[in-house]
């Protein structure tokens, strides 16, 4: 085993790829979009144990818990932030002061209608306003809302102010209007601060929501996609591929009648139909969200396998034509042990290609469903946010979709360079 | 076993094609025997159904479009005999291969009746090591252990003659040479000690001296394991120094057959005869004289003539040659032939070899 590491390790291939720089490049960013997968993955996992367990609590440790199913769906902001803290124009400024002193102003609100327990239902309103890690700051009620109110009216005075872009005064006391509102709230330090600078760096989305968070939690969701449907259909394309050549006959009859059948078909086509048949059985259940993503591996894998079987069906009718293989049988091994044995191992590299053009296929067919409203159902995922953007771009918030294609690009980009790689690599008819 | 008793029998052997222009006969009623330790070579021309009588005995035929005929018989004679931890699958006596089923066969093929090919090059699977592929075989065909049948792994590379066995399994077929990875067949053929190997032209595709190496070693160890040898070529100077008997097939029938010194000396079938004209030598003989040829072509399987194959070439031909076929049958010195008029008189020439 060992030796056969070092052996890879020092193959023509490898050392051919190793001076690819790009590609080296590419095979780093893989590894991290992977491990942050996992890292989603085992949180998750970790939290889903503690809380039926009781042995531990991952909320109570913040860097832990950061990027988690739960996470992606917590309310950290005002809606619709933009991002790095970027308030460009006055006006959005004085809207994100608006928005916070709203919410304050529908706490206080409650005192209006009465009753014997109002500061403690005051109290309990303001504490669930909550934007990540900022919570509004522990004053008395009274206090707060006498400071509350002082702060309004210097909102309203500048509201009042026809144009805020031209008044050389307006800045100053806009600058200050947002010191006395930050005053109002407590920004959280050293960790909790850092978790929140980082879940506003990229801004809200429509619910408050950080779009960073959303962006890297989707990582999970796309690979997870990637590698289930890439594995699957490349092993069943492979298998009935090879099948099909090595016995011919019915069998090859039967799978290129097959393949020539479902190619026919477009691709998304099929993908709609085949998702659609599972809407409002288990799979479609809100109260099983683990269940959700299985119509898209199951339509995927259905789809997708006709790409390598065609390649590995061409490739096995090649090698079983050679005399390694005719020397096989003439050791006296079974056909299919032959076929599983001897031909397959040889058309590994074919499959490796293909692997990895289905993950890239997998994922950017999830943002494609996911846009049309077929594709994941729970939690979130770059489609997802896709589609959720289409009204903010009509309002010219640009964050949320930046941040899903952004994410999405880079990782498609490094496995397309990586394929790109693996081609020359072990194409021995590229000398050097 | 005993020298000279048959391993193999084989009795009116016809192998047929179905193509697209209907069903061909290339190997057509061929009958004979192999016995232990014995060498027999099988001669003729392109296309006269060697390798197809070859594949046959072994069951290789493609089964989509090739048949054996009901009349066929391919019978392994499996003796009692020590071997070392095989498994014995196979009831011993009379074994009738022609029409057998898979799992006889697969008992069979490596086991008892092992086959190396003309293509040293692409005869290993390039993505396993060569000690992996030893291993495959021996743990596929007998009861040894891990260790032993590494053990026997190594013991058959050095009796090929590899150097340095221990490091050699290790190392994939790349980075042998041509004539080393046929001597790694070789092992392959023999590890699970078979009673026949056959040899489809062995050595075609090596230079000449890996060649001679290759055939001394297969001497070598059909000398020291009494394994009966069938072997295929066009080399009449290699069935001069390496054959007990000789098989002449011309258009896919057994033409001549008899012990190499006869059929070299008096060649009866005129084919025969021009086959061994053919031959370069070394000497004077030739010196500024053409080398003598076969005028004209094999006759198509597709549409053979009525009486003797070889009519359209043969310069003895007469009136009768061409209505009815000659049969098989002993000519003047006694041994088969398939002619009705066979040379009498000895050849002239020394048996032509490598000199
Ligand atoms: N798969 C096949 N389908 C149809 N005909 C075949 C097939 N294989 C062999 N033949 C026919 O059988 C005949 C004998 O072929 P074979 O390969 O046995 O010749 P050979 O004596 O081994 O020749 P060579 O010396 O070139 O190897 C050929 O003429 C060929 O037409
Ligand atoms: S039978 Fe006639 S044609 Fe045929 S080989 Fe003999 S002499 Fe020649
Ligand atoms: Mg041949």
């Amino acid at each position: 085993m060992l030796t056969g590491l070092k052996r890879a390790w020092e193959s023509r291939a490898a050392r051919k790829f190793r001076r690819n720089r790009m590609a080296v490049a590419a095979l780093a960013v893989i590894a991290l979009y992977l491990a942050v997968g996992l890292w989603v993955l085992s949180v998750d996992g970790l939290k889903a144990l503690g809380d039926s367990t009781g042995w531990w609590n991952v909320r109570s440790a913040p860097l832990v818990d950061a990027l988690s199913t739960e996470q992606a769906g917590a309310v950290v902001g005002p809606l619709e932030e933009p991002g790095f803290g970027i308030k460009p124009r006055p006006e959005e400024r004085l809207t994100a002061v608006k928005a916070r002193l709203d919410d304050l102003g529908k706490a206080f609100r409650l005192r209006a209608r009465g009753g014997e327990d109002r500061e403690a239902r005051i109290r309990a309103a303001l504490a669930e306003i909550n934007y990540g890690a900022v919570r509004v700051a522990d004053r008395p009620v009274e206090e707060l809302r006498a400071q509350w109110e002082a702060v309004k009216r210097q909102y309203d005075t500048i509201a009042e102010s026809p144009n805020l872009d031209r008044d050389p005064a307006a800045l100053p006391a806009l600058r200050d209007l947002e010191a006395a509102t930050a005053a109002l709230f407590t920004e959280p330090g050293g960790v909790r601060g850092f978790l929140q600078d980082f879940r506003l760096s990229l801004g809200t989305d429509r619910q408050g929501r950080s779009i960073m968070v959303k962006a890297v939690y989707s990582i999970k969701v796309a690979i997870q996609i990637g590698l289930v449907v890439a594995i699957v259909a490349t092993l069943l394309g492979a298998l009935l591929g090879a099948a099909g050549a090595f016995f011919g006959g019915w069998v090859d009859y039967f799978v290129v009648w097959l393949y020539s059948t479902l190619s026919s078909l477009p691709d998304l086509v099929l993908l709609g139909v085949l998702v659609f048949m599972f809407t409002g059985s288990v799979f479609d259940d809100v109260n099983r969200p683990y269940l959700s993503l299985v119509p898209l591996y199951v339509a995927m894998c259905l789809t997708f396998w006709i790409g390598p079987c065609r390649i590995i069906r061409g490739e096995v009718l090649k090698i079983k034509e050679l005399e390694y293989v005719q020397a096989a049988t003439a050791i006296g091994f079974s056909r299919l042990y032959v076929l599983i044995r001897h031909a397959l191992p040889n058309t590994l590299h074919l499959m490796f290609i293909n692997f990895s053009l289905l993950f890239i296929a997998a994922i950017k067919n999830e943002v494609v469903l996911s846009f049309l409203g077929l594709g994941v159902k729970s939690g979130t995922s770059w489609g997802l946010m896709i589609q959720e953007s289409t009204q903010q771009v009509i309002n010219g918030f640009y964050w949320q979709i930046g941040a899903a294609t952004a994410f999405m690009f880079v990782l498609v980009l490094a496995f397309n360079i990586l394929s790109d790689a693996l081609q020359d690599a072990f194409d021995p008819k590229h000398v050097g | 076993m005993p020298a000279g008793e048959p391993v193999l029998s084989v009795r009116g052997l016809s192998a047929c094609f179905r193509t697209d222009l209907g069903v061909v006969t290339a190997v057509d009623d061929v009958s004979f025997d192999l016995s232990a330790g014995e060498t027999l070579a099988i001669v003729g021309e392109s296309g006269c159904g060697k390798t197809v009588t070859s594949k046959s005995i072994m069951r290789l035929l493609p089964e989509r479009n090739s048949f054996l005929s009901d009349q066929s018989r391919i019978i392994y004679h499996n003796r009692p005999r020590r071997r070392a931890a095989a498994k014995d699958r196979l009831p011993p006596g009379e074994i009738e291969l022609a029409h057998a089923d898979a799992p006889t066969m697969h008992h069979v093929r490596g086991a008892r009746i092992a086959m190396i090919f003309q293509e040293p090059m692409t005869s290993l699977n390039p993505v396993f090591t060569i000690g992996w592929q030893l291993d495959e075989a021996l743990k596929y065909h007998t009861d040894l252990s891990r260790r032993g049948r590494r053990r026997r792994a190594v013991e058959m590379l050095r009796l090929v003659e590899i150097a340095n066995p221990e490091q050699r399994i290790h190392e994939y077929p790349h980075q042998l040479s041509g004539g080393m990875r046929q001597r790694v067949m070789i092992a392959l053929a023999l590890c699970c000690e078979p009673d026949v190997l056959i040899a489809d032209e062995p050595t075609t595709a090596l230079d000449v001296t890996i060649q001679a190496q290759i055939l001394d070693l297969m001497a070598g160890l059909k000398a020291r394991l009494g394994t009966a040898i069938m072997f295929i070529t066009h080399n009449l100077g290699v069935v001069a120094q390496f054959a007990d008997r000789v098989l002449v097939m011309y258009a896919g029938r057994v033409i001549e057959s008899g012990p190499v010194r006869d059929i070299f000396h008096r060649p009866q079938h005129p084919y025969t005869r021009a086959l061994l004209d053919s031959i370069p030598r070394a000497g004077n003989r030739h010196r500024g004289r053409p080398l003598a040829t076969i005028e004209g072509i094999v006759p198509s399987l597709l549409n053979l003539p009525g009486g003797c194959k070889f009519a359209d070439r043969c310069p003895r031909r007469r009136e009768n040659c061409v209505e009815r076929e000659p049969a098989l049958e002993p000519g003047p010195d006694g041994r088969p032939v398939r002619c009705y008029y066979p040379h009498h008189e000895p050849r002239v020439a020394e048996p032509g070899g490598r000199t």
